[in-house]
């Protein structure tokens, strides 16, 4: 593989951000509210700035990794901190660097022990973004669990509906997913002989053999499958988007059931293809369960964010999909929806965020008429609903259909099912509108405002990034397949 | 098959055409939302450019030898090629032009109909986003890049029809129409995802050309050919996918005129044009589009003999005539078929436009209730109204019964006389059903109101205003009147022109006989007479004869229990079946043994802690029994 050294430090930059960010919050005066968001809206504007500058610096035609930045730890055990990017970790770390900074901007109006909220919020970003550039296995593991531990905290103190059962779940759940991942780690680094948590010396195709890559791959697929979402693992990831605070609901969707998809491709995927190939028709099924039980279970409901949480189920199926189809398409359209559904579940959340911080509701019923009294939320809700719809124009329609094409090659008979999942997910989304945003307005709400500019900032550029890569969908392609094809030309090879 | 390379000018004029009116849509939603006039005057105006270039555009090629094509590749990706461009060709330059011409008139037309609404800025919006959408996918090169402007459309539909938001009925038509046609879309969308599997290239001229299909086997082409019609289907509103259209009437009428007659449904009949060559390959599944065109035309015009609503009764004839236009195409008349596209366009934007009149000026949709209110006095729309219903009828010499004598002489040819025996039956009921309309409204019966009742004085207090709504909702009428009158004769002309690029594809138009022409003008003419003798003549008691057979009756009015089977369907197998069987799965079986095993794990925990609370009884207990348990073990 071809690795590219950083003239400076940009990855560990942007980690460092995110750490200075976290150590600055907490040495502010608790009661300074406005300070703690200033500086919070500063070190994550830096950090967005950073990814921005990574993503477009990228070397597009040389591909490989890039930004290599390689220091030895722990010699004898072969732990080293190792960072780059590639093709499929590039757009999940601008999709990071994007919905944390509206994330800071979605919660510019909390009240209630805001410096531990901000603090608690950058600790998990790093650890979102120390996996997501990490080429050290023992530093995914560890990455992982650091942006895990706050989550906890950050839904059962600032959270809303059921907030403790909701954080108990999703932490159970995602240490029962990294039970299944770390002796799958610890096998592999045994099995290799190597002596090195290097993911590059790792990912040689003869290293391990075909049956301990089925038996790793199995376990990191549950493991990560859990955080993905993956069908039957799914039901924490409804409960846990409902009851975490807006700014959290949006890394949580946005970002960490990524990680989920990411740790499929990068650890299990990369280091055990040969298991991939056995079990690719077991995740196709899955997934393709995912897509329309998603949808289906997601017309039942009525609060707004279960809604969200059941459609991010149905369309990260979409995602994994897209990865068993063993194929480069299914890879590009799986990385690329995983962009397009972060973005997108972030404008959902962050849209609910500031109606639910007005009407003090997220129930369906209690809503209606919206459209009357805030036009301009309501529409950056219509959007999302659209984009989640696969409506072309917004991104999320380039990862459908890329995903959808190398599913009917692949399997012609789940592509056709997943693809009626569509109008399933047309169905209940468009109720969703129907119910929340139309009808004769709520006298209950005639007083509300409708969005400033300052505090629909977030939903600004996240609905930008939607229509932008929507209408122009090769600034990424390009990118991912940087990656997909040397690597599925390596496979056949 | 490659086109040739574009002119500078084409180029220019096709991008001003396309992309102006997206411009003004976006700034209306980010910058003029407050001021309706400007937003108003930014989408006329970007309209108003679109059509100058499509009239240039069609002048300038109107001696078109090989269609021209201008395409970038916008995802080059392994394994996926798109092509997103421009095509030119007889087919879309007249395509463009009847769309531009309709969206420049329904928009100044709006400016009546609309003056006042609180959502005037929004309805521009909308009006600029499907101009921009449905201009551009009669330009589309690809398939691909069409479906992507086709589901565009269907989202302007779907906000259009769902204006008025606050209406119940509106909204929830409004997603009826989208769920429907995306259902349809469905199909669509695999059918051609599956077609570039095969054959890798999803270029419009490629698909036509005969090489592109030769490995393909006739099973495959059918299957694809007959998902591809699925879209169609769900857009042009055909069986069994038809009961939307009539429901997005909710609409406010412009909007009826533009997307819901003229345009938006006409786009299926027009993808079905466009890959005419693709679809003629496979006789089967002309056969099926023919039946289906057949099935939706008599099946709609049954409705339309029922209805007391103005805008339905159209609304109707309009998925029959569409039917006509895929019985048309279905026969192999691509000529015929097109070209009842453009009369159709012309002369139903106008019944609507006529319609929408009354109904500002009345505030009712209901026939009789017009005409007692005194509709017939109002000359310019009236006369107008009679002009197209005469033409929708296909009565001589309006542009109707030159698009219907084609169609008639596209369906003798084929060897089933069955087909056109259909097309008179239809020909006979359109002529019923559209002079039923106009008989009730120009002769009121007997329980006629009193002369001169103020009609409507909610508009009274503004009379310049008033004026000028009137005369800018006239004008529209007028143009497309002559329209209607005129563009008959132009026939032999576009026959010509549409015909130079189909012979060039080796599809060359057969000869018909001349008798069913008359069989059509004479049902024509029976169909208006049996209309007078029920609802015109002196004395007639304004009771059509299906309405005096009840079972009929009610099976027309409940328009075949077909939207009762999608009722049901969705109530019960969706929401009561699979819907809540997979929330109860989630919630009893997923969660609930989670749930189980984590109280397990609390309760085992609790039995264990009850051991240790500290009082002597039970530990005296444990260590007694524990001892006691050792002692056995070591004993045996």
């Amino acid at each position: 593989m071809q690795m590219e050294p950083a003239s400076f430090p940009f990855l560990s930059a942007i980690l460092l951000s995110c750490v200075v960010g976290m150590l600055t919050i907490m040495l502010i005066p608790e009661e300074k509210h406005r300070l703690i968001k200033q500086v919070s809206v500063v070190f994550s504007g830096i950090c967005l700035l950073l990814t921005l500058y990574v993503f477009f610096a990228f070397n597009r035609k040389l591909g490989g990794l890039q930004f290599v930045e390689h220091v030895s730890w722990i010699p004898s055990l072969g732990i080293s901190y190792f960072n780059a990017v590639d093709g499929f970790s590039l757009p999940n770390i601008l999709l990071t660097g994007i919905v944390f900074f509206t994330g800071v901007l979605t919660m510019w109006e909390l009240n209630t022990r805001v410096k531990e909220y901000f603090a608690l919020y950058f600790l998990m970003v790093a650890g979102v973004f120390g996996l997501f550039m990490s080429m050290d296995l023992f530093f995914i593991f560890v990455w992982y669990d650091v942006s895990l531990f706050p989550m906890y905290l950050l839904i059962a103190v600032w959270g809303t509906t059921r907030k403790e059962y909701g954080a108990m779940k999703l932490t159970l759940y995602l240490l029962a997913g990294s039970a299944l991942i770390l002796p799958a780690i610890i096998l592999l680094w045994a099995k290799s002989g190597l002596d090195t948590f290097s993911f590059v010396s790792l990912m040689h195709p003869g290293l391990f053999t075909p049956e301990v890559q089925k038996f790793a791959f199995l376990l990191l697929f549950l493991g990560f499958g859990i955080l993905a979402a993956v069908w039957p693992l799914h039901t924490w990831s409804p409960d846990g988007h409902v009851a975490a605070p807006h700014g959290v609901s949006m890394v949580h969707a946005g970002v960490l059931m990524k990680i989920g998809a990411f740790g499929i491709l990068r650890v299990a995927i990369m280091l055990c293809p040969l298991g991939w190939i056995y079990w690719a028709k077991f995740m196709a099924v899955l997934a393709v369960i995912g897509i329309v039980y998603g949808a289906f279970v997601g017309l039942m409901q009525t609060d707004l964010k279960y809604v969200i949480g059941y459609s991010s189920v149905s369309h990260m199926g979409v995602v994994c999909l897209g990865l068993s189809t063993v194929t480069v398409a299914g890879l590009n359209g799986a990385v690329f929806q995983m962009f397009a559904h972060g973005i997108m579940t972030a404008l959902f959340f962050s849209s609910v965020g500031y109606i639910y911080d007005r009407t003090h509701t997220k129930m369906i019923p209690e809503l209606g008429g919206l459209s009357r009294i805030m036009p301009v939320a309501s529409g950056f809700f219509i959007m999302a609903a659209l984009a989640g719809m696969g409506l072309p124009g917004l991104a999320n329609f380039w990862g459908e259909l890329v995903v959808f094409l190398a599913a009917l090659k692949v399997y012609p008979l789940f592509g056709v099912i997943a693809v009626l999942g569509l109008v399933v997910t047309a169905l209940f989304m468009l109720r969703v509108v129907q119910k929340a945003f139309y009808g004769p307005a709520n006298p209950r709400f005639a007083g509300l405002q409708d969005v400033s500019l300052w505090l629909g900032t977030p939903r600004i550029i996240l609905a930008a990034v939607l229509l932008i890569v929507g209408l122009c969908p090769s600034l990424l392609f390009n990118v991912i397949r940087t990656a997909s094809v040397p690597f599925m030309n390596g496979l056949l090879r | 098959m490659v086109g040739s390379p574009p002119h500078a000018v084409d180029l220019a004029a096709l991008i001003a055409a396309t992309m102006l009116p997206f411009a003004s849509f976006l700034a209306i939603l980010v910058a003029t939302r407050g001021r309706p006039r400007l937003s108003a005057g930014l989408s006329i105006g970007s309209v108003t450019i679109a059509l100058v270039c499509s009239i240039a555009l069609l002048a300038l090629n109107f001696q078109l030898a090989a269609p021209i094509q201008f395409s970038t590749r916008l995802i080059a990706s392994s394994g996926l090629n798109i092509p997103f461009g421009f095509l030119l060709d007889p087919l879309n330059l007249l395509m463009i032009v009847v769309v531009s011409t309709i969206c420049f008139l329904v928009q100044v037309y709006s400016l009546g109909y609309m003056a006042g609404d609180p959502g005037f800025s929004r309805y521009y919006a909308f009006m600029s986003l499907f101009t921009w959408a449905m201009m551009s996918l009669s330009l589309s090169a690809s398939l691909l890049q069409l479906y992507f402007f086709w589901e565009l459309v269907g989202l302007s539909s779907y906000l259009l029809i769902g204006f008025w938001y606050e209406k119940f009925s509106a909204t929830q038509a409004g997603k009826k129409a989208f769920v429907m046609t995306r259902a349809g879309d469905v199909a669509f969308f695999i059918g051609f995802l599956l077609l570039f599997i095969h054959t890798g290239d999803l270029s419009i001229v490629h698909l036509n050309s005969r090489a592109a299909l030769a490995g393909i086997s006739p099973s495959f082409l059918t299957l694809s050919a007959l998902l591809i019609f699925g879209g169609i289907v769900g857009k042009s509103a055909q069986f069994p996918l038809l009961t939307w259209l009539p429901d997005a009437m909710e609409g406010p009428t412009p909007v009826s005129a533009l997307l819901h007659s003229a345009t938006m449904v006409a786009a299926g009949v027009y993808l079905f044009a466009r890959l005419f060559p693709f679809f003629s390959m496979s006789p089967v599944a002309m056969s099926v589009f023919l039946a289906i065109g057949t099935i939706s035309m008599l099946l709609a015009s049954t409705m339309a003999l029922v209805s007391r609503d103005i805008k339905r009764v159209w609304a109707y004839s309009t998925i029959s005539q569409l039917g006509f236009m895929i019985m048309a195409l279905g026969a192999g008349g691509y000529f015929a078929g097109v070209f009842h596209l453009t009369t159709h366009a012309g002369f139903k934007a106008l019944l609507f436009l006529c319609s929408g009149v009354f109904i500002h000026r009345y505030e009712t949709n209901d026939i009789y209730e017009l005409s007692r209110l005194g509709a017939r006095r109002m000359l310019v729309p009236m006369v107008s109204m009679v002009l197209g219903a005469a033409a929708l009828s296909g009565l001589p010499p309006l542009s109707g019964y030159f698009s219907k004598e084609a169609i008639m002489g596209s369906l003798s040819v084929l060897p089933d006389p069955v087909w056109l025996a259909a097309g008179l039956v239809g020909v006979f009921l359109t002529a019923y059903y559209s002079f039923r309309l106009i008989f009730i409204l120009l002769l009121p019966g007997e329980s006629e109101a009193p002369a001169g009742a103020p009609a409507a004085p909610a508009h009274e207090s503004d009379e310049s205003g008033h004026k000028f709504q009137d005369r800018v909702m006239a004008l529209p009428l007028i143009i497309l009147s002559a329209v209607t009158v005129i563009l008959g004769f132009f026939a032999t002309p576009l026959k010509h022109f549409l015909g130079a690029s189909l012979t060039a594809r080796g599809l060359a138009g057969t000869e018909a006989s001349s008798w069913p022409h008359m069989a059509a003008l004479a049902l024509a003419v029976a169909g208006v007479s049996l209309a007078w003798i029920e609802f015109g003549r002196k004395g007639a008691k304004q009771v059509g004869f299906v309405d005096r057979i009840p079972s009929l009756y009610r099976l027309f009015s409940e328009r075949w229990y077909i939207d009762r089977f999608y009722g049901l369907l969705v109530n019960v197998v969706v929401d009561r079946g699979i819907s809540r069987l997979c929330y109860q799965n989630d919630k009893k079986v997923i969660d609930g043994s989670i749930d189980g095993i984590c109280e397990g794990t609390v309760e085992s925990g609790r039995v264990v802690a009850f051991l240790q609370t500290g009082m002597v009884q039970y530990r005296l207990l444990a260590m007694f029994a524990v001892l006691v348990l050792l002692a056995l073990y070591f004993y045996y």
